[in-house]
């Protein structure tokens, strides 16, 4: 146990001097916010997965539900999530590039106008506080299992590291230091399965020990369970939810966005985000189906677990032997850390960017925002750190941040798609939508409490009075939308269209210009990677389905 | 003297004397802890034949149970739910408890341990979706999940061809 704690702290004190010498070069918003936009695709698809996976979403949350609910969990690595990479990494990124933004209230602004801005970045500002809190709750109660040290000592210890690197370095640090933290988490974390699979005498001897001898539903190993299952109302609604919480989340969560928008070109944005989606699916190995065997682990071994979310850091306190168990402990508070650090250096730039330059101190100097950045960031610590205490009393931290999400993804998700994919789509339609679907949400956990349902229900509802508000009032103007949907896209795309059309005094252009397009290497060709990762999916599908 | 720094001081220390307040353990949980915790000091002592620390650690063990957990237990299982699952496997534990205690004073060293394991195992979180009933799926689930799955296919595929076609109405394809 000595040689585990040296190595955590040998790890957390590089992972602060990193920090430090990567924020040296940092002096403006653009290198504080959106890393200079110099980040090739290789760090962005490392800095989306580390951003994507850390305590909550990932090992111990969604490894604690795992825990609770079987193989199901296995739905956001395997379907959602990689699915979504794949589409916002095609069809969602490039407006949002194009566009030059910092944040995707800002996008929401152009194609909408204030209102949705402000209401959208308020609410982010506070799923972003409750994340960072149950992130920090979470590494605190982890490391103190581990440790022994107190849970407030570890808690500060956690908030020190990635505190000053995110506030000092910005975007540019983050992303860097995610790269860096992608590589320990998976070296150091990749051994649990195949050491968990060894013991329970690998996958088939597992299922068979649990069905068999425990009498455990089978259902506890279907990634797609019966539709009255009551964790989600079954297959149909996980899978729609691929087209609306998962891309939400990957086209509407401003640090997802914001790792592409510090890419040094669109088609590294894009590439990075295709490309995270494999280590997405990784995921599932590294903390869903090493949750399955932890029940046996315990009961043979006589190990007290007091709740779901705390048996991930059970399970391999009890499990590694010394040397292995640090190097692992680094690899998981790497994908704290890197979470932590993202959410923190998203929420400063929307606080900074979506309100306070926005709607509060407007035409200041670039400095002045830069600076309001770091303050922005250390409020956020404190702010974070306050609302601990209230969600350590939640039972199960996944289910909360799911239903938090749904209720904002799935209204942004319908706004989102109608906004990009129908050009009549118009400001008051979507904010009539948007604050009913909202309203609707509300509703829901009220009544069901299902996030799956919540996010469904609340998408359908958007669409269907964003639709219908649309149409009785007036479309926006053609230069409002301009370069914001999709047929603009192919403008774009093509290229010289735009500057073709300004040339004939902004008449129509009816020939396709011949263009001479430079094709990537087949292996950085988005298609293929695209359809490979389908295939993937589909076949794990079959396997666990 | 600098004052605002010290009253700076003062905030951030109020603050984390009152979070840490608020964070406190539940009493469910750290009670149940301190029992497991007796326990494995139990399967050590037996592992060791060192029968009096056994019997101590156990009686420390069972007077947990008996004053904080089963009172914990007959108090709150009516208001919170997630406590229902331990109510449930009260009688249980108890049973092994009451074997344990005999097997301690039988020194019966190769069944202890794995009778202690079932104790802390009774006394842990079980996983909800162990008690999920076999899939049911009736007709109406089929067609409404095939309803939405080839709906939606249809729906991409007419607005795809959609877009391609007012793409090329608005910019015709180039003739070589």
């Amino acid at each position: 146990m000595p040689s585990d704690l040296v190595i955590i702290v040998i790890y957390l004190a590089l992972m602060f001097i990193a920090g430090l010498f990567f924020s040296k070069n940092i002096k403006s918003t653009a290198d504080y916010f959106l890393a200079a936009r110099s980040a090739p695709w290789f760090w962005i698809m490392g800095a989306v997965w580390a951003t994507n996976i850390g305590f909550l979403h990932g090992y111990l949350a969604h490894g604690g539900a795992a825990y609770e609910w079987g193989l199901i969990q296995a739905n956001f690595e395997w379907f959602q999530g990689p699915f979504a990479y794949i589409l916002t990494g095609l069809f969602f990124i490039a407006f949002y590039w194009r566009a030059g933004i910092y944040t995707v209230p800002q996008f929401l602004e152009r194609r909408y106008g204030p209102a949705i801005r402000l209401i959208y970045s308020i609410a982010w500002i506070f799923i972003f506080l409750v994340t960072i809190a149950a992130e920090l709750y979470l590494g605190g109660m982890f490391l103190k299992n581990i440790t022994g040290l107190p849970f407030w000592g570890t808690v500060l210890v956690l908030t020190g590291v990635v505190g000053t690197y995110t506030l000092l370095g910005g975007l540019g640090a983050a992303i860097m230091m995610e790269f860096v933290q992608f590589v320990i988490m998976m070296v150091g974390t990749i051994p649990l399965v195949f050491i968990l699979l060894n013991i329970v005498k690998g996958f088939d001897g597992l299922k068979d020990t649990l069905i068999n001898q425990w009498n455990v539903s089978p259902q506890y190993f279907s990634v797609l369970p019966d539709i009255h299952h009551p964790y989600g109302p079954g297959p149909w609604v996980i899978l729609a939810l691929c087209f609306v919480v998962s891309i939400g989340w990957c086209a509407g969560h401003q640090s997802m966005v914001q790792r592409n928008l510090g890419a040094r070109s669109l088609y590294d944005a894009k590439l990075g985000y295709v490309v995270a989606s494999v280590p997405k699916t990784l995921g599932a190995f590294l903390y869903i189906i090493p949750m399955l065997a932890a029940p046996i682990i315990f009961a043979q071994r006589g190990i007290f677990v007091e709740k779901a979310d705390a048996a991930y850091g059970k399970l391999i306190l009890n499990l590694l032997p010394s040397g292995m168990l640090g190097l692992f402990i680094a690899g998981l508070v790497s994908a704290g850390l890197s979470s932590i650090g993202s959410v923190l250096n998203s929420t400063s730039t929307i606080v900074v960017k979506d309100i306070y330059e926005r709607f509060l101190v407007k035409g200041k100097s670039d400095h002045h925002y830069f600076i309001s950045g770091r303050v922005a960031t250390f409020l956020i610590i404190l702010a974070s750190l306050l609302l601990v205490p209230v969600v350590t009393k939640v039972h199960l931290i996944m289910w909360l941040e799911q239903t938090i999400l749904a209720m904002l993804l799935g209204p942004f998700t319908a706004i989102l798609m109608l906004g990009i994919f129908w050009r009549r789509t118009n400001t008051p339609g979507s904010l009539i939508g948007f604050l009913t679907g909202g309203a609707f949400a509300l509703l829901m956990v009220i009544k069901i409490n299902v996030f799956f349902l919540i996010g469904w229900w609340s998408f359908v509802v958007t669409m269907v009075v964003t639709v219908i508000a649309t149409l009785l009032t007036k479309p926006p103007k053609n230069e409002k939308v301009e370069g914001l949907t999709w047929e603009s896209d192919f403008h774009a795309k093509v290229g010289f269209i735009a500057e073709a059309r300004a040339a004939n005094n902004g008449t129509h252009v009816t020939q396709m210009p011949d263009i001479k397009v430079a094709l990537p290497p087949w292996y950085l060709n988005l298609k293929y990677w695209a359809t490979v990762i389908l295939l993937v999916q589909i076949a794990l599908l079959l396997f666990f389905g | 003297m600098n004052v605002r720094k010290y009253k700076f001081l003062f905030i951030v220390a109020a603050f984390l004397i009152l979070a840490h307040s608020l964070s406190a353990q539940e009493k469910f949980i750290d009670v149940r802890q301190e029992m497991a915790d007796n326990l494995t000091e139990v399967k050590k002592n037996a592992s060791v034949d060192d029968w009096a620390s056994a019997l101590e650690n156990f009686n420390k063990a069972k007077n947990i149970w008996n004053t904080e957990v089963i009172t914990l237990l007959n108090e709150d299982q009516q208001t919170k739910k997630r406590f229902s699952e331990y109510f449930e496997r009260m009688n249980s534990v108890q049973a092994d408890i009451d074997s344990l205690a005999l097997l301690i004073t039988q020194k019966k060293t190769d069944q202890i341990e794995s009778k202690v394991n079932q104790i802390i195992w009774g006394i842990s979180h079980h996983p909800q979706g162990f008690d999920v009933p076999d899939a049911v799926y009736t007709v109406w689930d089929w067609v409404f999940g095939l309803g939405i799955g080839l709906g939606f296919c249809v729906f991409i595929t007419c607005f795809g061809l959609y877009l391609r076609r007012s793409y090329y109405r608005r910019y015709a394809k180039q003739e070589n």
